[in-house]
């Protein structure tokens, strides 16, 4: 068959020719109505979760990490599986503002702010957790290499140090990134702004923000510099997340591949939450032309990629594990696929490595019902990734008599709802707050909008 | 609680005594004059003096209070700290924690910092072993044997170590009271003198008495009310043992087997290494022969049995064998030697001849599935070590049974191993069934009017078909002496309160030769007296003469009468008693009994019990709990059975074939019914367990036993019928499933050693190394893996015995450990000397489910084999202090970091508890405080006043949220330093033990310095037959294990373990020589 025209058209990145008022009375519509009944049942939900992950803090900080299930072999439990979980969620964000920016990938500007907005908050979650899993929290302070009276040093040498260093730094870099995108922005909704509390907030968010050439020109300069930035941290956060288990030497941990492993599945989690929110969102508030089936599509194709390399990391495992000739890591390996956890293990073979092979097909690729389902799996799948890493490589590890099983405590699962109904509260605020797609830069790929070589030919 | 024990008031009263002297005003010639005044410069008489005395005249004299203002220093000073006291107090409840009186005048005996040791006995049961106890600023802390005595030779068992917890437990019982309220002494002695001399009938009910000063009280108590008797039982009494012994040589006391000097030892249903009488000592000789430091021959342990014993997990020949069949092996192994083999005189004895006909060995071992190479093995070094061998049947065996033995040890000739020294003396006899039953009787007919239990529990610890407790209803005063409430207690109208023994005195007589002294080494907690002394007030029949040191004078008049008198020693008697106190024993030249001739009529006249189709129920001594009167103990009931690793609950053990016959699984409760008797009982499956036997410990299932005691496991005295011909084995049992299940909790997981994946894990790791005894004798490196491991040679790498070798960094002393696996039995002994030592808190058994137990040294159990017939493996685990600690590099805080002198260190303080050091710790030795335990168990039990006194001030006690482990107990280390730095001298790897050290019976544990070559721990260090566990990781552990050696003719055959390297090592070897 031919290559016909269709095949080499760029796909438009914005659904109808809507002009940029429309796209403004679109995008900040949730901002500037009440919000609907909808919007609070969500809300309501997401505080709930909230609460009861709140009320199991409390008990876990009043009577200790005993309310969970960790135990002796298995140190680690929920508290490091969320925590790896919400940072890997934390990487689509940076991956599509950053990289996708440096690459010219235009088609990111529908999806980036909301996924750079996911992106902090999933921080913010993850950031929770190596405070609250610390047996004596409250001196989660000497983590921090400040200067005492007792001489007393942080040890440089472990790995959770630098996550310390990692995770801050991607929070802080993270959040400027964001904050210096919605500048235009709010300075837009500055002007639409009826009450006078609301223009006086965004007066004082937009940083004085005039549109003028200059001002275009410095934030054009900022972001791409930030961009740069940012990039070597989407790489680097879940490296460092990994050595917290690759520098160890537990059979199932001490590995050279988890590095580029983790990172992979990161981005793959993150476009899994990406995706699902986004889904919800564009249907919720009549998105649909902005953020088109295209990007769904794009994003899937992306799912596909990083699910494929997370799978070929799997493989590679248990490749290394039978080529080293290592009895204890071969151990391992088989007691993920066959010992008494197999049911976590092929959870996450299905989710991850499985599923995702769907969207090798392009009708999947583009049924959003289905979509839906499998990045939920992913979802699930990512999670059930970490709990793999951690709790089966813990429970059997050199000595058979220190063997011993961990179960999770209702106390687990509630924090683990906590921290989804704490993600979710802060995504429906921003909802509420900021606009979830960024207008400046959506108004640049709106069809028409940029002066094209058809369009001049045809003036000539 | 009494503010007695701490009360040093008496002490700092003089403060007004003190007088400071002016020192004489000799003026140094030649002294550079530095002036500060004229009168100085110009040394003014007057003022050189002045300067020298400090204080002038006026201030020397006692100040004359009613010439100064209205308020004197001293007054104001009153008012002052009276004010200060009373806004401290209006602030927070400082006074309820007791009073802090810092010493004025320090007590000569006492160094503020420093322990004082006090040679004391220990009550645990009535073995009477000699203590050291420790004490610091006048409470005790740790108890351990006393190294110099005798018998036990610085070993105690579980109970014994962990009886300080008992001395401190909140629930003992605090002041006397009369049908449950309280009363003074002064009452109770009135009211029960009353009742005693009216009385037409009095029964003291007592345990053993080996005291032969309380058996003078209890002499001039039958004397004081002739109508008195007087029941002495104990549960684990060895009478059957006893019984046999006076039928074969006509006397009761036994010769304490020089088990030392044999060569082949064989077990018939019998735990002499851990549970059965003499189990202490018994381990030191039986380790003794185990040394491969010394060239003494092993010893060759064969166990016969249908339990699995801590004795037959560390024999060399195992085999199983249903319980109520052992007696028939005896008879075959006789038949056999005599008959067959005719190695002795007896075999021409015509008596003989008719029994040697009934009993074929082949055909048993045939019928039995007795293992033929084993058997024959057995019988040729049964006839080979003619008078180098002992058989010994179990406590729990029929007088029957014992009968049999006792004859095969005759005519195998080791009566040369009865030593002349006798033991387990009765100072008074025990009461046989029939005494007791008829004590039972004359309670119900209400025969007797007063029942007197001296710190007994026969509610719980008879035979229930006794009916104990209904018969004592009957009995109009029922007194009870006990330390903590139990059954009996709760039955009893007066309930007095009795000193522990770290607060009476006491003497013991267990041995010939030996005489034992307890002393009190605090003041009483409460307001307890010494049973004996109260005794001794009825006696007198005058309350008033009680007083604190009735007993102690009483004590010593007697020793001083009698002991003193028949030692004749060459010192007066004061300074003898002080000697013998600060010893806590004397020995002495008592005439031994002779060892009379066996009397053969015995033995054919003796009718065997014979074997059933039934079950067989064994009924077994809790390895931590004794007879359960230590129940309250959470380190006993948190010290995991050596076999099954079961905390907290005893259990029904059966064979897999067994449960499988009843369909039952791990957990499942079985109905055992016994005669008329019935318990339903969860089971676990154990392995090598003979098919029909169910095993069960007893001492589970208190009802009274306080908060920690109460409700854990099952009644089993309620199986036990006094009926039997033995308390403790039963052949005629019905066994079916029971109704639900009850959950058994185990410190370590089992595997299936036939699952391809876990079978003989523990060698593929190189976590056990094993061979046998003739492998090493023939080539002692032959455990050596020099150049290969798993197969892949690693030549590229540094040797995999590295961690054996010098370290560069450290160059001062280097602390370093071995663990000799031939002498570990496995008994968890060093475990509680740990929890005392570094205040290791208890968990509960709900903790213990979910693998949070946190002692710092286990024994990890490993299987290999069948199931049927398992070989076991017993290894300690603790803190390797590797030397690339990999717990070290990943903490984020530095809390745990390398000392100069090897030892990997803990900062408390420091620790945020992120947990990460304990899961890259490949040991998994780490243990982590999940909760507050001490507030958390038992709704904050430990830390009820006064157990916060038991706690080792030396050792930090870990709060919630932080990670601990063990220190090689540094703080004896530090210990050890500040004396050898006071002497001028540097610290020797000898001047340290550990607690686990000490504890351990068979000397299984070394401790010292690796880096000093002269001494002999660096000897054992290097020996060839060392390892460390999981070298290849490359951590360079410090703890060295010696491997197990198993003295038995054929190879192990295990994959990789000791086979013939052609070449190479033997091209080293002869370099090195």
């Amino acid at each position: 068959m031919a290559f016909d025209s269709t095949y080499t058209r760029e796909l438009p990145l914005v659904d109808s020719r809507s002009s940029f008022a429309e796209i403004d009375d679109t995008v900040l519509a949730p901002t500037e109505r009440k919000p609907s009944k909808k919007w609070f049942v969500a809300f309501l939900m997401a505080n709930t979760a909230l609460l009861i992950g709140a009320i199991c803090v409390g008990y876990t900080l009043y009577y200790g990490i005993g309310m969970w299930g960790n135990n002796n072999p298995v140190g680690w439990g929920f508290d490091i599986i969320n925590f790896v979980f919400w940072i890997g969620i934390g990487h689509a964000g940076t991956l599509i503002s950053a990289i996708l920016f440096l690459f010219r990938q235009k088609w990111r500007t529908a999806i980036a702010r909301f996924a750079e907005a996911m992106t902090i908050f999933a921080v913010m979650t993850a950031g929770i957790f190596p405070i609250l899993h610390t047996g004596r929290p409250w001196l989660a302070g000497y983590l921090l290499p400040y200067p005492n009276q007792n001489a007393l040093w942080v040890n440089f040498t472990s790995p959770l140090l630098w996550d310390v260093f990692a995770v801050s730094t991607y929070l802080t870099i993270s959040f400027v990134f964001w904050g210096i995108g919605l500048i235009p922005d709010i300075a837009l909704m500055r002007a639409r702004a009826v009450s006078g509390i609301k223009k006086s907030i965004y007066a004082i968010l937009s940083l004085g923000w005039k549109g003028s050439n200059r001002d275009w020109q410095n934030y054009e300069r900022v972001y791409l510099i930030l961009a740069g930035l940012s990039t070597p941290l989407v790489l680097s956060v879940h490296t460092i997340v990994s050595f917290d288990f690759a520098v160890s030497v537990i059979p199932g941990w001490h590995t050279t591949i988890f590095p580029p492993y983790f990172v992979a599945g990161a981005i793959f989690s993150g476009f899994g939450m990406v995706s699902t929110c986004l889904i919800i969102l564009r249907k919720v508030y009549d998105m649909e032309n902005i953020i088109t089936l295209n990007h769904i599509e794009k994003m899937n194709k992306i799912l596909l990629a990083t699910g494929t390399m997370v799978g070929y990391a799997y493989g590679m495992e248990f490749f290394i594990a039978w080529y080293s000739g290592n009895p204890f890591e071969s151990f391992v390996f088989i007691n993920r696929a066959f010992g008494p956890y197999a049911w976590a293990y092929w959870i996450m073979i299905a989710c991850n490595v499985g599923f995702p092979q769907l969207f090798w097909f392009k009708k999947i690729r583009r049924n959003i019902g289905i979509t839906f389902v499998l990045v939920l799996l992913v979802n699930v799948g990512m999670w059930f990734e970490r709990f793999v890493i951690i709790v089966t490589s813990l429970h059997r590890d050199f000595l058979p008599a220190s063997w011993g099983m961990y179960i999770p405590t209702m106390y687990d699962l509630g924090i683990l709802l906590g921290s989804f109904g704490l993600f979710f509260t802060l995504l429906l605020l921003f909802v509420k707050v900021m606009p979830s797609v960024s207008l400046a830069e959506i108004k640049a790929v709106v069809p028409g909008a940029q002066p094209t070589h058809h369009h001049h030919s045809e003036e000539h | 609680m009494d503010k007695k024990i701490f009360d040093i008031s008496d002490k700092i009263k003089k403060d007004d005594e003190i007088q400071l002297v002016p020192q004489g005003d000799i003026e140094p010639k030649g002294e550079v004059n530095y002036w500060r005044s004229f009168k100085e410069l110009y040394r003014d008489p007057e003022f050189i003096k002045a300067k020298k005395s400090e204080f002038t005249k006026e201030q020397l004299e006692k100040p004359d209070v009613s010439k100064m203002g209205g308020l004197s220093r001293r007054k104001f000073l009153a008012l002052f700290s009276a004010s200060a006291a009373l806004a401290a107090a209006g602030c927070n409840d400082y006074r309820d924690k007791g009073e802090i009186i810092p010493y004025n005048k320090k007590p000569e005996e006492v160094t503020v910092g420093r322990p004082n040791f006090y040679a004391s006995a220990c009550a645990g049961c009535s073995a009477g072993c000699g203590t050291l106890i420790r004490t610091r600023e006048g409470r005790p802390v740790k108890v351990d044997g006393n190294p110099e005595h005798p018998v036990n030779q610085g070993k105690i068992c579980a109970i014994g170590q962990a009886s300080i917890m008992s001395l401190y437990d909140p629930e003992r019982l605090k002041e006397p009271t009369v049908k449950g309220s309280k009363a003074k002494w002064a009452d109770v002695d009135d009211k029960i003198l009353a009742d005693l001399k009216n009385a037409k009938q009095i029964a003291v009910v007592a345990n053993a008495i080996t005291s032969p000063t309380f058996k003078k009280v209890m002499d001039e108590f039958v004397a004081a009310y002739p109508n008195t008797k007087i029941y002495s039982y104990e549960v684990f009494d060895n009478s059957t043992r006893k019984s046999a012994w006076q039928k074969c040589y006509g006397t009761r006391n036994m010769p304490v087997v020089k088990l030392e000097e044999a060569k082949i030892i064989l077990a018939l249903e019998s735990d002499f290494l851990d549970t059965d009488e003499g189990h202490i000592e018994n381990l030191r000789k039986f380790a003794y022969n185990r040394d491969v430091m010394s060239d003494r021959e092993f010893n060759r342990l064969y166990a016969v049995e249908g339990a699995m014993t801590v004795t037959g997990m560390n024999a060399d020949y195992r085999m199983r064998l249903k319980s109520d069949l052992i007696e028939e092996f005896v008879h075959c192994l006789i038949s056999e030697l005599l008959g067959k083999k005719k190695i002795s005189n007896y075999a021409t004895d015509g008596r003989l001849t008719p029994i040697f006909g009934r009993s074929i060995l082949d055909d048993f071992a045939k019928k039995n599935n007795l293992d033929k190479k084993i058997v024959e093995n057995l019988v040729n070094d049964l006839s080979k070590a003619q008078g180098e061998s002992i058989v010994i049947a179990g406590d729990k065996m029929p007088e029957s049974t014992h009968i049999a033995v006792n004859f095969l040890n005759e005519i195998l000739g080791n009566t040369k191993l009865y030593s002349t020294e006798a033991q387990g003396f009765e100072v008074m006899a025990l009461s046989s069934k029939d005494d007791m039953n008829a004590l039972v009787n004359d309670m119900r007919s209400k025969k007797i009017d007063v029942v007197i239990h001296l710190d007994v529990n026969p509610a719980f610890n008879l035979a229930k078909n006794y009916k104990y407790d209904e018969a004592l209803k009957n009995v109009n005063t029922r007194v009870a002496f006990s330390e903590s409430a139990n059954e009996t207690t709760a039955l009893c109208d007066y309930v007095l309160p009795v000193h522990t023994s770290f607060e009476g005195w006491g003497d013991y007589k267990t041995r010939t030769g030996v005489m034992t002294l307890q002393q009190p080494v605090v003041n009483p907690l409460y307001n307890t007296r010494q049973k004996e002394a109260v005794m001794l007030v009825w006696v007198s029949g005058k309350k008033e003469s009680y007083r604190d040191t009735l007993y102690h004078e009483y004590l010593m008049d007697n020793w001083e009468k009698n002991v003193y008198t028949s030692i004749k020693p060459s010192i007066d008697f004061k300074r003898y008693w002080f000697a013998a106190l600060q010893d806590g024993f004397v020995s002495y030249a008592e005439k031994p009994a002779a060892n009379p001739a066996f009397i053969t009529e015995t033995f054919v006249n003796n009718a065997r019990t014979n074997s059933t189709n039934d079950f067989v129920l064994l009924l077994q001594k809790h390895h931590s709990l004794g007879d359960g009167k230590h129940a309250n103990n959470g380190w006993l009931q948190e010290l995991p059975n050596p076999i099954s690793k079961i905390v907290w609950d005893n259990y029904a053990a059966i064979s897999i074939a067994s449960a499988k016959e009843l369909g039952v699984k791990d957990n499942d409760k079985i109905k055992i019914t016994n005669g008329g008797l019935s318990l339903e009982v969860p089971v676990f499956i154990q392995a090598g367990l003979a098919d029909k036997v169910i095993s069960i410990e007893l001492g589970g299932g208190r009802k009274t036993g306080g908060t920690i005691g109460t409700g854990n496991g099952f009644d089993t005295y309620s199986l036990m019928s006094a009926a039997g011909t033995s308390a403790f084995l039963y052949n005629n049992v019905k066994v079916e499933k029971g109704s639900g299940t009850y959950e058994l909790v185990s410190t370590q997981e089992h595997h299936a050693v036939d699952d391809p994946v876990t079978k003989d894990i523990q060698y593929k790791r190189d976590i056990i190394r094993e061979g046998t005894y003739e492998e090493y004798r023939k080539k002692p490196k032959f455990l050596q893996k020099d150049d290969e491991i798993h197969g892949i040679r690693l030549d590229s790498f540094p040797s995999i015995n590295e961690s054996t070798k010098e370290h560069p960094y450290y160059t001062g002393v280097k602390w370093a450990m071995v663990l000799d696996m031939n002498k570990c039995t496995g008994c968890n002994y060093c475990t509680i000397a740990c929890n005392v030592e570094n205040n290791i808190p208890v968990v509960g058994k709900d903790q213990v489910k979910v693998n949070r137990e946190m002692h710092w040294i286990r024994i990890d159990r490993y299987y290999a084999g069948t199931p049927d017939a398992p070989r076991a493996n017993f290894q300690p685990m603790l803190c390797q202090h590797c030397d690339n600690a990999p717990c070290e590099n990943v903490c984020p805080v530095a809390a745990t970091t390398h000392s100069t002198d090897g030892i990997n260190g803990m900062a408390y303080n420091r620790c945020v508890g992120t947990r990460y050091c304990a899961n890259n710790c490949p040991y998994k030795v780490r243990r982590f405080n999940y909760f507050n335990w001490r507030d958390r168990v038992g709704d904050g039990f430990y830390q009820t006043d006064p157990m916060n006194y038991m706690y080792n001030p030396e050792v930090t006690v870990r709060s919630r949220g932080v990670m601990e482990k063990c220190t090689f107990c540094l703080q004896r280390i530090m210990d050890a330093k500040g004396v050898a730095s006071y002497e001028g001298r540097r610290v020797k790897g000898s001047d340290v033990k550990t607690a686990c050290q000490e504890a351990c019976p068979a000397n299984a544990i070394s401790f010292g310095d690796m880096n000093d070559k002269k001494s002999e721990f660096y000897q054992q260090r290097m020996h060839p037959l060392g390892y460390g566990v999981l070298e290849d990781i490359k951590v360079k552990p410090n703890v060295t294990y010696i491997s197990k050696l198993r003295n038995i003719l054929e190879p192990l055959g295990i994959e990789g373990m000791g086979e013939e390297k052609p070449g190479k090592d033997e091209k080293k070897e002869e370099k090195k020589h």
